[in-house]
């Protein structure tokens, strides 16, 4: 068996070649094979220029001998092998690397400006190049989470949750570059570790290591909710000089044995979370209720969720990464794990233009990039930090960003995001 | 014999002449009494005849059978007919004569055997048994001392007397006529006629002849050559050709009115079947019956005798050169007592097996052999055949005993010091930790940020943060102080509380200046950082702990001299009590019971159990180790594991026994620290060899299983600094984690 018939297609117009079998060696590897690609290319269009190409056998990526991996694969080398081939990923490049006083907690990015909270209590704005661009201070305690709520035009809106057990909501114009916190959200009873604001951009969700999620209203309102003050704390005005007005939650989603590491919003009526209890639960805001639960063996850190390929995104203290379907009933399918990290994986992030990629943060100092497709090993390995990753993201412009406890921020080019769109 | 033999040989010659003859063959009756002595020979007639005769007439051969006493009147005309020759005469001499009856019947008869013939009479009726009668003298076969006294000696056939002839002969008479007679010594005297009988000649020779041994017929040839009936060849005919008759082949008539009649009875009940033996009543027994079967066991047992061991090289007359004696194991060997010799004799070597001389050694040699026989002891010795694997109780295999910590996930890294103590806050979002550079430090778990340091001026030997959940509070040991930390890092409400029963009014105050323990409030910068109370003690305190409910701790203060070694302290009432008025030993570990109000206090070598209540000793467990360095009381209650500085980690089983349930000795160096897991059935032990040894340890509820202990995992990490590893270990609240602190200035998460 030292050849094997294989037909090459892609969907990617620009480098379609013929329709027909090929003998191939079976010893052949990527780079042989990208090769072979190269050479039908050239006979074709005598302007081409190389390209290297990444191989796909049966939706998994071609990591090894073909013989070998068909071997593994248990796909018959008797039969006409179908070999997709895409452009090549490339690697991604380092852009910045944005120094921070004190550890990174998390980071979220849009198309023009980077927040960043930290463990020195205060969140920050940088523009993409590195720049910052105000520091939104107000927390007696850790920054835990920050989000972006909504930006029309120069004002902006925030979020950050902290360890003091407050989200404050804050008003950024960026032409003046000001900052308000406008509300003052109370009600946690912990740490306040995730919030995730709904797509429309008018609730925002908070999970808190006091077990509970709550739903905030994210329009900032010139009214101060009114709380129930019990009268026995006559020490509570003095200590604390209140940033903005106080505001309550909406709702409050109890079920959680254990505290909530992550929320996200999977659309505008359900709310996934993570928690050190082992589960994920998806709630449903509209009744309050909780709908699934999926149970996994070990405490979750971090969720994401892509409505690409309508997938979660899990990351465990046990060094794995899964993917779940959060639709199905039966709460204890896991249908992938990615293995290769070496510690607690503390953030995991969707590709948000890419349905097979993602990225992971792990305690073991690496940032890895993902594909769904070649589950045993990660495209990339990103070991710039020097100390552990707490979070990553990606932004919808192809930029990946990761902080940790080394206090840098690194951004890095992914440059196949728009090659590898119709992918 | 004789006879018949004669009658074979005429049956041939007749039977040549028969065939001449077939047709005029007829039937004649006579002779009947002779027909059945002979009737053995016809059969053998009839089978030579049918030899003959198969193929001409087959109608004879089948009813030869039948006809078979028709052929001997043909044969006495025949003897008739051919008498002349002289075979056929002796045989019929001889027949006569060993037959003696038939005298009557045959015709012929011969003048020269008549003498013979009464001479032989005469010796033979001496001692005949047989019924013929003397006819000379008939009074018959009696003693005929009878007539002793009588002049005759019987009457003849006519009844005459027969007289005895006179005899007046004496002895010197018969002496003369012995000298002189010369037929003397063939004179026999008659009884029977009272008559001597001068023997003829023949007589004497017969006479001689039959002393010897010999045949009384000087013409009989007792080597004759054999004339078979037989052959020895299977002939082609059978040799009887007669059919099967038919009553073979019809069933019996009278076997079967017999066997009705037996039936018959049998169905009318007068024939009995036989009784079956009742042995029922003991008619045997079994002798053996009652006897032990491990005495029957012990002499059915066979023990062979020792074997001698099979000839090895050296015991060869040609050994090869390497089992020859050097001159030292000669010398050795010489030296050797006779017992304690390898060999014992010196190999040879003979250059041809012929001259290997006689075994000197061999009527010795065989002694000891019989003494080994004698001396075998005759009982055999029960050996235990065990698989070791066996022994080893099956423990389930750690993988099925998930979860439990594995990896390294997190190290703390702030402490400049070797960290002794380590608390996880009751949320398992904090833990605190105390350091020999006089720091406390508060760190996130889930992070490994520390939060807070608190610098308390002094090496702090041990933390412990309050299990209440609704309180936070954490106790710290500096010195010979025990502070109370507040960390503010939980909710307001949760502060607010702790803060207001740090802040409880005492009872009594500082009423009685000789208290030896001493409250006091922390001011000014202690207070900036969280120190809230001070609660000062004679001597330095080793060890704090809580109770259950937040509001009792003790402090361990170890010391021979004094009775003030614990002390229990009421937080919300700044009181302090001494627990116990006397010295017990060195007290190096207190523990409070989870639910009851027990106090767990251990000493060097055991460890008591009070009840707080009652106030007295309820249980003392002995550790059967040398110095116990710490102790972990199960969440349940029920069971404790003790660490000891001699590598040992003991658990009880308080409802068991008050000696170790389980002896653990998996650590190489001291056990510093141990520790249960509040919800896992976990425990894990640290130990100056660097390791931690997390052991899975499930309790049941059933008291009459046992604890089910098994290591898990060894958990290597921690430098070995100072030759101290591990100095503490504590488990997360609520997960499978487990931290340890160690010499290194590190503290390690382990999940």
């Amino acid at each position: 068996m030292s050849q094997l018939q294989a037909r090459f297609f892609t969907e990617d117009q620009r480098y379609v070649v013929d329709d027909v079998p090929f003998s191939i060696p079976a010893a052949s590897e990527v780079q042989d094979l990208s090769n072979v690609i190269n050479k039908l290319l050239e006979a074709k269009h005598a302007s081409h220029s190389r390209v290297e190409f990444d191989f796909l056998v049966k939706g998994q990526f071609l990591r090894t001998q073909l013989a070998t991996h068909m071997e593994t694969e248990g796909i018959s080398t008797e039969d006409v092998v179908e070999i997709e081939y895409v452009q090549r990923i490339t690697a991604p490049e380092p852009e910045e690397c944005i120094m921070h006083d004190d550890w990174i907690s998390s980071v979220e990015a849009d198309s023009e400006w980077i927040l960043t909270g930290s463990y020195d209590k205060t969140a920050r704005i940088w523009s993409l190049e590195g720049k910052v661009v105000t520091t939104v201070a107000g927390h007696s305690d850790v920054v835990k989470d920050v989000a972006w709520v909504k930006r029309d035009g120069l004002t902006s809106l925030l979020l950050t949750a902290s360890l003091d057990q407050t989200v404050l909501l804050w008003e950024w114009n960026s032409e003046r570059n000001q900052v308000k916190a406008r509300h003052c959200c109370r009600g946690h009873t912990g740490s306040v570790d995730a919030i995730s604001t709904d797509p429309t951009g008018s609730k925002f969700c908070s999970g808190s290591w006091d077990k509970m999620l709550k739903i905030w209203s994210a329009v900032p309102t010139e009214e101060a909710d009114e709380v129930e003050e019990s009268a026995d704390r006559p020490r509570k005005k003095q200590k604390t000089q209140q940033l903005g007005l106080t505001r309550t939650p909406l709702m409050t989603l109890s079920g959680h044995n254990e505290a909530v590491s992550s929320v996200l919003w999977c659309d505008s009526e359900e709310v996934c979370s993570a928690s050190w209890d082992h589960t994920i639960r998806l709630w449903d805001v509209e009744a309050g209720v909780m709908k699934t639960t999926l149970s996994g063996s070990k405490v979750f850190n971090c969720i994401s969720y892509s409505p690409l390929c309508r997938r979660l995104a899990s990351a465990s203290t046990d060094r794995h990464i899964r993917l779940w379907d959060p639709r199905t009933k039966d709460g204890t399918l896991v249908l992938l794990s990615l293995t290769s990290h070496t510690g607690w994986i503390t953030a995991v992030k969707w590709a948000p233009s890419h349905e097979h990629q993602l990225i992971s943060g792990s305690l073991d100092n690496l940032v890895k990039l993902w594909d769904t497709r070649s589950c045993k090993a990660p495209l990339y390995d990103l070991a710039a930090h020097e100390d552990k990753v707490f979070c990553v993201d990606w932004t919808d412009s192809g930029l990946m960003l990761s902080g940790g406890a080394d206090n840098k921020l690194y951004t890095y080019k992914y440059s196949a995001a728009q090659t590898d769109a119709g992918a | 014999m004789e006879a018949s033999r004669g009658n074979v040989q005429k049956a041939e010659q007749r039977a040549g002449m028969k065939k001449t003859e077939k047709t005029n063959k007829k039937r004649s009756k006579q002779d009947e009494e002779e027909e059945e002595e002979e009737d053995q020979l016809f059969n053998l007639n009839n089978k030579s005849l049918e030899e003959d005769e198969d193929l001409s007439d087959s109608e004879e051969s089948v009813y030869s059978g039948l006809e078979d006493s028709g052929s001997d009147p043909d044969e006495e005309e025949e003897e008739g007919e051919d008498g002349g020759s002289d075979d056929d005469d002796e045989d019929e001499e001889d027949e006569q004569d060993q037959n003696e009856k038939s005298t009557v019947k045959k015709s012929k008869k011969k003048e020269g055997g008549d003498e013979e013939k009464e001479v032989k009479k005469e010796d033979e009726y001496d001692h005949d048994t047989s019924d013929e009668e003397d006819i000379r003298n008939t009074v018959g076969n009696i003693p005929m001392e009878w007539y002793k006294d009588f002049p005759h000696v019987g009457y003849d056939l006519d009844g005459k007397k027969i007289f005895k002839p006179i005899r007046n002969k004496d002895e010197l008479d018969d002496f003369l006529d012995k000298m002189e007679n010369p037929d003397y010594w063939k004179t026999v005297h008659d009884k029977k006629t009272a008559s001597d009988i001068v023997l003829s000649e023949e007589q004497i020779e017969l006479v001689n002849r039959l002393q010897k041994g010999q045949f009384g017929d000087v013409n009989f040839n007792e080597y004759e050559p054999t004339v078979e009936f037989f052959s020895n060849d299977v002939m082609i005919h059978p040799v009887t050709n007669r059919p099967a008759d038919k009553r073979s082949f019809i069933p019996s008539l009278i076997e079967k009115e017999k066997v009705s009649k037996l039936v018959h009875a049998i169905k009318m009940g007068w024939i009995k079947p036989r009784r079956v033996q009742d042995d029922s009543r003991g008619r045997f027994y079994d002798l053996w019956a009652n006897e032990d079967s491990s005495i029957l066991a012990k002499h059915k047992m066979h023990l062979p005798a020792p074997k001698i061991p099979l000839p090895g090289h050296e015991e060869s007359y040609n050994p090869p050169p390497e089992f020859m004696f050097t001159d030292e194991e000669k010398a050795l060997w010489e030296q050797q007592d006779p017992s304690d010799r390898k060999l014992p004799f010196i190999p040879k070597k003979y250059p041809s097996l012929r001259q290997v001389p006689a075994f000197s050694r061999f009527i010795h040699e065989r002694f000891e052999r019989c003494l080994d026989l004698y001396l075998c002891p005759r009982q055999r010795k029960m050996r235990v055949n065990v698989n070791p694997e066996d022994l080893i109780p099956k423990l389930p295999k750690p993988k099925d005993l998930q979860p439990f910590p594995t990896t390294q996930a997190l190290v703390y890294r702030g402490h400049s010091g070797l960290v002794r103590s380590i608390s996880v806050s009751p949320s398992g979002q904090w833990l605190v930790s105390g350091s020999d550079d006089g720091s406390v430090r508060l760190w996130e778990v889930c992070s490994s940020r520390c939060l807070k340091t608190v610098q308390v001026g002094g090496a702090v030997k041990s933390v412990a943060w309050n299990p209440n959940p609704s309180l936070c509070l954490v106790a710290v040991t500096v010195d010979s102080a025990v502070l109370i930390l507040s960390p503010a890092l939980a909710d307001k409400q949760v502060i607010s509380a702790s803060e207001r029963l740090l802040s409880a009014q005492q009872e009594e105050g500082p009423s009685e200046g000789s208290q030896p323990v001493v409250w006091s409030e922390m001011e000014g910068e202690e207070l900036n950082q969280g120190i809230r109370l001070k609660i000062q003690h004679p001597k330095p305190v080793h060890q704090v702990t809580w109770h259950s409910k937040g509001d009792y701790l003790a402090s361990v203060m170890p010391d021979h001299s004094s009775h003030m070694q614990v002390f229990i302290h009421q937080l919300s009432r700044r009181r302090s009590q001494n627990p116990f008025r006397r010295n017990k030993g060195l007290v190096q570990a207190v523990s409070f019971h989870p639910i009851r109000p027990y106090f767990f206090v251990a000493t060097q070598r055991s460890v008591r159990i009070y009840n707080l209540v009652k106030q007295d000793m309820t249980k003392k467990l002995q550790a059967n180790s040398k110095w116990i360095s710490s102790i972990a009381v199960h969440s349940g209650g029920d069971h404790v594991i003790c660490g000891s500085y001699d590598c040992r980690l003991s658990w009880f089983d308080l409802d068991l026994s008050t000696k170790p349930y389980k002896m653990l000795r998996h650590h190489k160096k001291a056990v510093r620290s141990v520790a249960y897991h509040r919800g896992y059935p976990l425990f894990a032990s640290a130990s100056d060899d660097g390791s931690v040894i997390v052991c899975h340890g499930t309790v049941y509820n059933d008291l009459l299983q046992n604890p089910l202990i098994v290591p898990v995992k060894v958990l290597r990490g921690h430098v070995i600094t100072h030759d101290l590893g591990v100095l503490d270990v504590t488990f997360h609240p609520t997960q499978p984690w487990v931290f340890s602190s160690g010499a290194d200035a590190t503290i390690r998460l382990f999940t």
